[in-house]
């Protein structure tokens, strides 16, 4: 008789980010009964970014739970519901708003276990749309993350493609201990390949994006599009460019970080939010103490935000993080040795 | 014009690398200088734009006087300034304006020169750093081609390449490639007597004998042989001993003499001797300074230590090994030692070379029965406080040998005490020379 | 012995079983001497950081713990320490933790102002006034969704009242209509600042107004009152009916923390509450209705100090955390299986 084997690759389909953060809710939603969403709006609005969109209709009120305008309390709210058995996913509306929730996030989700010796955990996953681009001005543009990458019992991520936003949330629900995901609101449109079904991305690895033997540009979130379409123009000048999503800030993936930088030499760091004493200083420093220093054959760029307030005029705005163009001088006065 | 060779008095102008009027950073190449000895690029001492350039190519200039100005930002540039007759240069009240190459550098050039580099640290990239560790090469010796001069992974690479990996690791694979042709006899002094044949040691060349001749008297041509693989010699493939010995006596055949007086140091002296031993006829007098082969004992360590240094950093040090203490060789002189050893190749070909004759630091030939046979005329120079092989070697020569043991003198009597070596040369000179006059 | 108490009596006499309140007064002395030992062990310089003791405030702490059970769970304060022997935790792991132990509740990475008894349903002292009330409120909507019928007491302080967290707890709380109690223990003073200079509303209960829940005023120091008000906030929310503000007017007799100097209140004002004492009150009424005479509280009392020199013994004897697991559970094993919800079994 003969069999026809069973199909094993889950149909893949091409989703934009919003959409594919929307496909890991639903099926946490379905898979689990545990998982309730809580956010402002995220109900019959779908979601400041209509990223949460249909699942209060599919889901029903009691697991897409709109809150009130209560970032501290709703946070606090989706810490204590962790810390005794639900798996809440919490969306703020803009990551500007986290500022109002921290001491719910850096003094009890990311301490409540070590303060409690291990006798609880917080398996708490939190959503951040976060990043400049939108004419939103200073408070609704920022890129908090590396705040919260500097806590110690909180994980944080940040997804550069529609199949990372949703296997590394998948991964986050899976995970025991607190993630925050930032999520760049620019990319909530950009369409990618999403498998259907449950699939993770692993918090606590890079991903390799475009190898190349000339720089490494380690990138996060949106940068590492731009960090893409620079190395394809580098490519072109014969700069082999090899581009690293970061993917996850904490844990940092400092071991392909390393490994890359041994090869190439030279390291361009490329991220949205403040340059100052931010995920460019930790990817730096990690390169200074491991091995890999010995390798370095030019200065290590950090390519961050301006140390500005997100300003309002497009321009400006533009000029305020760091774009393609932006990129390629790095890349080319570091390869060329002018830097 | 800056002194680099130990015996220089003078320099030619080869090049210019900068023109009149144009800006020059500090470490930049300036002009080259030609000696007798090598080519020799010198950097710019300071950052600024060169005007006065005094001396054209071709021109030879003493050492101390100026041959261009530099001027610093901003500066009026007015005619060359005066300097005194002494070679000392003398500096304009505006010290910002630097001399060029006066050695040593003026305080002002120094100052600026010091922007390119901290505390004579080169600057060049941790990448850069490892690998001139793993290829025994020194930073500052390396031109740097990024900004401020930083010396970057493929400055050193190109080195390492010009170097052919340099020959300077011991367990690095040396490379250098056999050769053709006759061995280089260079040829000074005239007149009818009969010509010296000298035979520098082991390491050296044919400017061993420089600090010697002058002293000499007149009326003999002088005949200085490079050894294989040393000086301007080409590379044999040496086996043994016996085979470098060949070869010297092919060298002194093809020169055609009736009669010589050699003169070997070191390992050359025992070539000398080797040469004695079958052209016996056709030698009037043998001299020996320092010689190979009249014992076992050697120090292993100088001869490879030199022959393996790459930069003068590391070759003074072993420099300073073959004299007898009292006074070590200067920088200059381990400058221009090290600019005859700038070849990798060479060093290459003589480290494989020491492996051959003095394996495990021990002299593999024997030739006090050569010694002993041995009917002309003969005397062995040795210095007390030779390092490199001790003089209690020299005890077993038979009587009729002379022995001169020279109090503080080491390897290297011959640029050590070069007046004493050359009169006791001219007494063997006098002497043979009336033993073979006609009565 | 009583057949039934008389319908006049106060309300735990008649709801409580005379075991029961003996046990509560057994708890209540045993809070007062735990207290006054880990004041003693401190000034002797066994116990590092500083404490917040909550003598004076026993009644509050057990009163409103008779109604619940170990299934129900509580969030506590940085004045924590009567919170936790009530609802039932060891006063020897308690010292352990105070004496920064591997054997203490939180492995002597807590401290004082974090003790916490998870098995027994207390979730945790916090060091952050009004951190545990929304923590509390997630709790609730867990019990909700995974418990019905259990329900969760947050316990905090007056000061703790006019922070942000409280508001949105109490209105998310009444919106959702979750089982939660919320337990304000006014002792008079947020550190130094009294309730009548730092709230515009110092009654306490009037807020539950804003967020439509009851709100209840009772006097602290008075156990029947305060667990009276207790059961029926914890009645309302296993119905289902939502939450209760429940303001339980105390007072401490000690300062705030260790390093308090006493410069705001008066030696008047503190005898004065000095001689309300909760536990004198509470064992008179047991006298008084024949439950425990003064040979039985002497008993207890005895009971307690054992019971405490035993602890403080087992605390000093306890190994210290080994410094190589300085970094143990910042963060819970990634292999954790897959049911484990935030309380382990």
């Amino acid at each position: 008789m003969n069999v026809q084997a069973p199909t094993l690759e889950p149909a893949v389909r091409e989703l934009s980010y919003a959409e594919a953060i929307r496909d890991a809710l639903a099926v946490a939603l379905e898979t689990d009964d545990r998982v309730i969403l809580m956010g402002e709006d995220i109900g019959i609005y779908g979601g400041a970014f209509q990223v949460t969109g249909d699942l209060v209709q599919r889901f029903g009120e009691d697991r897409v739970m709109d809150t009130p305008i209560s970032e501290l309390g709703g946070a606090g709210v989706a810490v204590g519901a962790a810390l005794t058995g639900l798996r809440p996913i919490y969306e703020f509306q803009f990551s500007d708003f986290a500022t109002l929730a921290m001491d719910q996030i850096v003094n009890q989700a990311a301490k409540l276990r070590f303060m409690l010796g291990g006798t609880v955990s917080v398996p708490l996953v939190m959503r951040f749309p976060a990043g400049s681009g939108t004419g939103a001005a200073a408070q609704h543009s920022q890129s908090l993350e590396a705040w919260f990458g500097h806590v110690p019992g909180l994980k944080v991520a940040q997804a550069a493609t529609p199949h990372d936003a949703k296997g590394l949330l998948l991964a986050a629900l899976d995970d025991p201990n607190p993630v925050m995901l930032f999520e760049h609101k620019l990319l909530y449109k950009m369409k990618g390949p999403v498998p259907e079904g449950h699939y993770t991305v692993p918090i606590g690895k890079a991903n390799v994006c475009r190898p190349g033997r000339d720089v490494t540009i380690v990138a996060t979130s949106i940068m590492v599009q731009r960090a893409l379409a620079a190395a394809e123009t580098l490519a072109g000048e014969d700069i082999e460019a090899e581009v690293i999503d970061l993917r996850t800030i904490r844990p940092m993936d400092r071991a392909t970080v390393i490994e890359s930088v041994a090869r190439t030499s030279r390291l361009v760091v490329v991220y949205e939010g403040t340059t100052t004493l931010g995920i460019g200083a930790e990817v730096s420093a990690a390169i200074a103490e491991s091995e890999a220093f010995d390798y370095l054959d030019a200065p290590i760029i950090r390519l961050g935000g301006a140390e500005v307030p997100i300003p309002y005029n497009p321009e400006l705005e533009k000029a305020a993080v760091p774009q393609v163009p932006d990129i390629l001088d790095a890349v080319r006065n570091l390869v060329r040795g002018v830097t | 014009m800056p002194k680099v060779d130990m015996d220089m008095s003078s320099g030619t102008i080869a090049a210019w690398h900068a023109d009149e009027g144009a800006e020059v950073k500090a470490g930049d190449p300036l002009f080259d200088i030609e000696t007798d000895k090598a080519a020799m690029e010198v950097e710019s001492p300071a950052s600024g734009r060169l005007h006065n350039i005094l001396a054209g190519i071709g021109t030879e200039v003493a050492i101390g006087k100026p041959v261009a100005w530099i001027y610093a930002p901003g500066e009026a540039v007015g005619p060359p300034p005066e300097s005194d007759d002494g070679g000392n240069t003398a500096l304009p009240a505006n010290d910002a304006t630097a001399a060029v190459a006066v050695t040593p550098a003026p305080a002002a050039a120094d100052h600026v020169a010091r922007t390119a580099d901290r505390q004579g640290k080169a600057r060049a990239t941790p990448r850069a750093r490892r690998l001139a560790r793993d290829h025994a090469l020194d930073l500052s010796g390396i031109a740097g081609s990024g900004p401020r001069g930083r010396i970057a992974a493929a400055d050193v690479e190109a080195q390492a390449l010009e170097t052919r990996t340099g020959g300077t690791v011991a367990h690095r694979p040396l490379t250098w490639q056999a050769e053709a042709g006759p061995l280089k006899v260079h040829r000074s002094g005239t007149g009818d007597g009969a010509p010296l044949f000298m035979i520098h040691g082991f390491a050296g060349d044919s400017a061993t004998w420089q600090p010697v001749e002058p002293h000499l008297p007149a009326g003999h041509p002088v005949l200085k042989l490079d050894l294989p693989g040393h000086g301007k010699s080409p590379r044999r493939q040496i086996d043994s001993f016996r085979r470098l010995a060949r070869s010297v006596v092919e060298a002194f055949d093809l020169e055609d003499i009736d009669q010589a007086h050699l003169v070997g140091h070191s390992l050359g002296a025992a070539l000398a001797l080797a040469l004695a031993d079958v052209r016996a006829r056709r030698i009037a007098s043998l001299t020996l300074i320092a010689p190979a082969g009249l014992g076992p004992e050697v120090d292993g360590a100088i001869l490879t230590g030199i022959a393996r240094a790459s930069r003068r950093e590391s070759l003074a040090p072993w420099l300073a090994q073959l004299t007898g203490g009292a006074q070590p060789p200067d920088e200059g002189f381990a400058r221009a030692a090290m600019l005859a050893r700038r070849d990798p190749a060479l060093r290459a070909y003589q480290i494989d070379l020491a492996d051959t004759l003095f394996p495990d630091s021990v002299q593999s030939f024997d030739l006090n029965p050569v010694l002993s046979r041995l009917e002309i005329p003969a005397k062995i120079i040795w210095g007390r406080s030779d390092r490199v092989f001790p003089w209690r070697q020299a005890l077993r020569a038979p009587g009729r040998v002379a022995l001169h043991l020279l109090q503080d003198i080491g390897h290297m009597p011959q640029s050590e005490a070069p007046e004493d070596i050359a009169a006791l040369l001219s007494d063997m000179l006098r002497i043979t020379d009336r033993s073979h006059a006609p009565v | 012995m009583l057949a039934s108490p008389p319908a006049n009596a106060p309300f735990a006499i008649r709801h409580h079983k005379p075991e029961a309140l003996r046990e509560a007064l057994r708890k209540m002395v045993l809070i007062r001497q735990f207290e006054e030992g880990a004041e003693d062990c401190y000034v002797r310089g066994l116990i590092h950081g500083t404490m917040h003791l909550s003598i004076g405030q026993e009644a509050s702490a057990v009163g409103l713990c008779m109604a619940l059970t170990d299934d129900d769970k509580i969030t506590s304060t940085h004045r924590g320490h009567g919170h936790c022997i009530a609802k039932g935790a060891e006063v020897g792991r308690m010292y352990a933790e105070f004496f920064g132990k591997e054997t203490g509740y939180c492995g002597g990475r807590g401290g004082s102002m974090h003790i916490a008894d998870v098995a027994k349903g207390n979730l945790g002292a916090n060091g952050i006034v009004a951190g545990g009330i929304p923590i509390a409120v997630g709790a609730a909507l867990s019990a909700k969704r995974l418990n019905p019928g259990s329900v969760v007491m947050s316990f905090f302080g007056d000061g703790a009242v006019n922070e942000g967290a409280f508001h949105e707890a109490l209105n998310m709380a009444s919106v959702w209509k979750l089982p939660v109690i919320f337990a304000c223990e006014n002792n008079h003073y947020g550190m130094s600042t009294s309730t009548e200079r730092s709230s515009a509303q110092p009654r306490v209960a009037e807020r539950a107004a804003a967020y439509a829940m009851p709100g209840i005023t009772v006097d602290g120091n008075d156990f029947s009152a305060v667990t009276e008000a207790g059961h029926a906030a914890v009645e309302r929310a296993r119905a289902g009916e939502g939450p209760s503000l429940i303001e339980s007017v105390t007072y401490r007799w000690r300062g705030h923390s260790k390093s308090d100097r006493n410069r705001y209140r008066s030696k008047e004002e503190i005898d004065s509450w000095v001689a309300r004492d909760p536990i004198s009150r509470f064992a008179t009424l047991l006298g008084e209705h024949g439950i425990a005479d003064a040979d039985a509280v002497a008993a207890i009392e005895r009971g307690a100090t054992r019971e405490i020199t035993e602890a403080i013994e087992f605390a000093k004897t306890s190994p210290g955390p080994d410094p190589a697991a300085l970094a143990r559970d910042v963060y819970a094993p990634d292999s954790a299986p897959d049911d484990s919800a935030g309380v382990p079994a």
